[in-house]
């Protein structure tokens, strides 16, 4: 076969290499997957199209995965996809189990990685055709079946609402950019502002700010003294902190379905990756039979969570490569490798370039190995960053998420003070008993449902086109509303419960 | 096979370019002169566009030539623009196309009047690919089936990104509508959206009847068969038709350069009044910062004026659908501006 002559030593070394650079781009908090392709996408010159694209996927996947890591230790997602694994990780880390929780994490990694890579394979030419099916209206109803998790992921629903309306509104400051189809024009700041915050706050440096420099806050109120006796000592030996696969019985279900919702979600361009971790989680929420722990440390919500962003991978590459069109931002980026090498990606790629075809198949699947071998034999030690001393281990992070927000534009000083500003209002808002999940959630899908929203009535003229648009807007709708009920219900029963036990 | 060589400096680049990311300024320029690493700003935030394409080949070429570390770093227009801004040293340039002055006509926020506020330099090359298309299964056979329609009062929905290339053929179609047809102008009806997969994504869903695209982005889905939902056909392509003529002879993946010429004027008449016929040109340049070095702009005028002199770079571009179009800084920027003119004429025409 053609093929083998093009899967060389190098090919393998260069996307096991993809791979590890990718994992600790993705581990440091403030450097994503799209930033690390980004930096080797000129290399593709040198490497040609073939060993150019081994190394770019090694560093996509490696750079999803990597995301987990800062996520569950420090609860500092690493990579916007993996927010919702801060939710069960960094519960489970202060238990002393993050050496499991990380393991578990990499296995629902692989399990998605290899799931997406199998529907990409097979299926790639048709699902692009069902994707096409999305229009403004579909991807808005998507972007508000994912927001609904906010009232599942609430402790009291009603500041938690409260909450995720905030996180939208602070979405909206900025332009509607002309390159949405916008007018360009900038809204909720003062004129002063507009230099700042032409383009609003940037992702990464708010997720990183309410997530870690506020967990750095709250803890540095506690002072350092009680917990250097306290947590070290538990590290590796909390009860049933031993990994084992059966953990996973029972809970196949959750981790096939999360594999296809972030293929499917990573399939549908606009849709960002945030969206489909999230829209995993609530669906996890929503099904299981028991999700009250979810949200304190249930290795179900890393699964879900972990395995669906893994998913995107193969998923965004779908489109990128039936449509010509980027599924996510880090293919977005992708793309720029088959541009140089001045090969048109489009719906006749694959049946025009089956060898690249092929040979990327080849790298995706076995950067997902890769990834897979290297973090699950490295956790042991990996997960000991939690035994650094804190007076130590805390201005490290600190340092580190300064200069990820630094660079995460390439250079924005603002991107800086955006850290501090959301570190200091995540630490308030905690203070005042707002949750900062819902609030996030919120900030990251409030621009693209405003986006969607809008630009649906402007083709349609009629709010009514939301409910007749197709069946799989009603279909969406259903599955909106089963997920409002089904939280209300919960949090109904919850709360009849409590009552009981308190009588009781 | 062992690891090859060129393997070892790619990854040993790769390290390096990781750092540089991290590392970018320290070097000052000398007197007129390019020094140390240089960044390259470009206005679009896509590494798979053509912006993004056309710079990273010419400044492979010019780092090469000058022996100096450059970077093409894609950001996007109002950030290039603010990054030049901030640095005189000639560490930073930028390249862009027309959008550059063409936001600024159209009132875009974050566009300034570049002919006042930076120095223009010179251009590089022409991307001859700005189309409009319609679905394979189209009433409309060509553009002025469009536009006769039109005329009669049909409503015809165009799909663009507003403020910039995108519109300015949208322009000029309302505008031979007035002209033609005065007073229906109004039934061409621009739907404004984003990036290219917005625009298709707006024909497969039946929301418009022509959108704007590129030959390059849209080629492959003329080849498709009808029956499938996202089959197209392009209507007009706004280049000149001697820029055509420069393609090479087999044009763009399965399309032909004698294919394509059926798209451009005078097959295409899109008029302007007076006879003449609106064309549009995408054109690539550089702009620097109005406070640098006059010398650093005549060492990369005087760079280029060689590179192009060998010839190397004419290949690549033209194998990248490129069409080479070296003019140094000075005589860039009075072409720029005169062209500038003539597109103002016809947005205020509609306005």
């Amino acid at each position: 076969m053609e093929i083998l002559s093009l899967l060389d030593v190098t090919f393998f070394l260069l996307t096991a290499l993809g791979a590890l650079v990718g994992i600790v781009f993705g581990a440091i908090p403030g450097m994503t997957a799209t930033m690390a392709v980004a930096v080797c996408l000129p290399l593709t010159y040198a490497l040609g199209l073939n060993h150019g694209l081994a190394l770019l996927l090694g560093l996509y996947v490696g750079g999803i995965s990597g995301g987990m890591v800062p996520a569950v230790l420090l609860n500092i997602p690493g990579t916007p996809s993996s927010i919702t694994t801060t939710f069960d990780g960094y519960p489970m880390a202060r238990r002393g189990e993050g050496e499991r929780a990380l393991k578990i994490s990499v296995v629902a990694s692989l399990v998605g990685g290899l799931i997406s890579a199998a529907v990409l394979f097979l299926f790639a030419p048709l699902l692009a055709d069902f994707s096409i099916k999305f229009s403004y209206i579909e991807k808005f109803l998507i972007i508000l079946l994912a927001l609904t998790v906010i009232a599942s992921l609430s402790n009291n629903m009603l500041v938690g609402i409260f909450s995720g309306v905030i996180g939208i509104w602070l979405s909206l400051i900025g332009d509607y950019s002309i390159s949405d189809g916008g007018n360009g024009k900038t809204r909720l700041m003062f004129d002063f502002m507009e230099p700042y915050l032409f383009e609003g706050f940037s992702l990464l440096p708010v997720l990183i700010g309410i997530f870690g420099i506020s967990t750095i806050l709250l803890e540095a109120e506690k002072g350092v003294k009680s917990d250097l006796t306290d947590e070290r000592v538990k590290i590796g030996k909390g009860a049933g902190a031993t990994f084992s696969l059966a953990l996973f019985k029972g809970r196949l279900t959750n981790l096939v379905r999360s594999s296809f919702i972030g293929t499917f979600v990573g399939m549908l361009p606009g849709v960002g990756g945030s969206a489909a971790s999230v829209l995993a989680y609530t669906q996890e929420k929503n099904l299981a039979r028991d999700s009250s722990q979810m949200g304190k440390g249930a290795p179900q919500g890393l699964i879900a969570s972990e395995s669906a962003n893994n998913a995107l991978t193969g998923g965004a590459l779908i489109p990128l490569l039936s449509l010509g069109i980027p599924g996510d931002s880090t293919t977005a980026v992708l793309i720029g490798a088959f541009t140089l090498q001045g090969i048109q990606v489009g719906p006749l790629f694959i049946p025009e370039n089956a060898e690249t075809w092929y040979v990327m198949m080849a790298a995706l699947i076995f950067a997902n190995f890769v990834m897979f071998f290297l973090m699950f034999y490295a956790i042991k030690y990996i997960a000991k960053v939690v035994m650094v001393p804190k007076h130590i281990l805390f201005p490290i992070i600190v340092m580190m998420c300064v200069v990820g927000a630094y660079a995460i534009n390439y250079g924005i000083m603002f991107d800086v003070w955006t850290l501090l500003i959301f570190g200091v209002l995540g630490y308030l808002i905690q203070k005042v008993g707002l949750e900062v999940a819902p609030l996030i959630i919120g900030f990251i899908l409030g621009s693209q449902a405003e986006v969607y929203f809008v630009k649906s009535l402007e083709s349609a003229g009629t709010l009514t086109i939301f409910f007749t648009k197709s069946p799989i807007a009603v279909v969406l709708w259903l599955l909106i509303l089963a997920s409002v009920v089904f939280s209300i219900t919960m949090s109904l029963k919850n709360r009849a419960k409590h009552r009981q036990e308190l009588l009781g | 096979m062992p690891v090859s060589k060129k393997t070892i400096v790619g990854l040993g680049s790769a390290v390096l370019m990781t750092s540089l990311t991290y590392g970018i300024g320290a070097a000052q320029a000398q007197e007129g002169q390019l020094r140390g690493n240089v960044r390259v700003v470009i206005g679009s935030t896509s590494t798979g566009g053509d912006t993004y394409q056309n710079s990273s080949i010419v400044v492979d070429q010019l780092s090469e030539k000058l022996d100096i570390n450059m970077k093409v770093d894609a950001v996007g227009a109002s950030s290039a623009f603010r990054t030049l801004d901030r640095d005189a040293r000639g560490n930073t340039l930028m390249i862009f196309h027309d959008q550059a002055y063409l936001g600024h006509l159209y009132g875009v926020e974050g566009y300034a009047d570049i002919f006042e506020k930076y120095t223009i330099g010179p251009t590089v090359a022409i991307n001859p690919g700005n189309a409009y298309l319609v679905p394979m299964d189209s009433p409309y056979e060509t553009l002025d089936d469009i536009i006769a329609a039109v005329g009669e009062g049909e409503t015809v929905r165009v799909a663009i990104q507003p403020g910039g290339v995108s519109e300015i053929g949208f322009s000029a179609l309302k505008n031979a509508i007035a002209i033609e047809h005065p007073g229906q102008e109004d039934n061409l009806v621009a739907v404004n959206t984003g990036s290219q997969s917005d625009k298709n994504q707006l024909l497969f869903d039946d929301q418009v009847d022509l959108i704007n695209g590129s030959v390059q982005a849209n080629e492959q889905y003329t080849r498709l068969p009808e029956e499938d939902q996202k089959a197209m056909r392009f209507v007009w392509l706004t280049a000149r038709q001697e820029t055509i003529q420069q393609a090479p002879e087999e044009g763009l993946g399965q399309t032909t350069r004698e294919q394509l010429l059926q798209h451009v004027e005078p097959n295409v008449h899109v008029t302007m009044g007076d006879d003449e016929t609106f064309t549009f040109d995408k054109e690539f340049f550089f702009l620097y910062n109005k406070d640098m070095d006059p010398g650093i702009v005549e060492q990369i005028d005087e760079a280029l004026a060689e590179i192009f002199e060998e010839g190397e770079i004419q290949e690549a571009q033209k194998s990248a659908f490129f069409i080479p179009n070296f003019r140094p800084s000075g005589e860039a920027s009075e072409y720029l501006e005169e062209k500038r003119s003539r597109y103002a004429e016809i947005i205020e025409n509609i306005q």
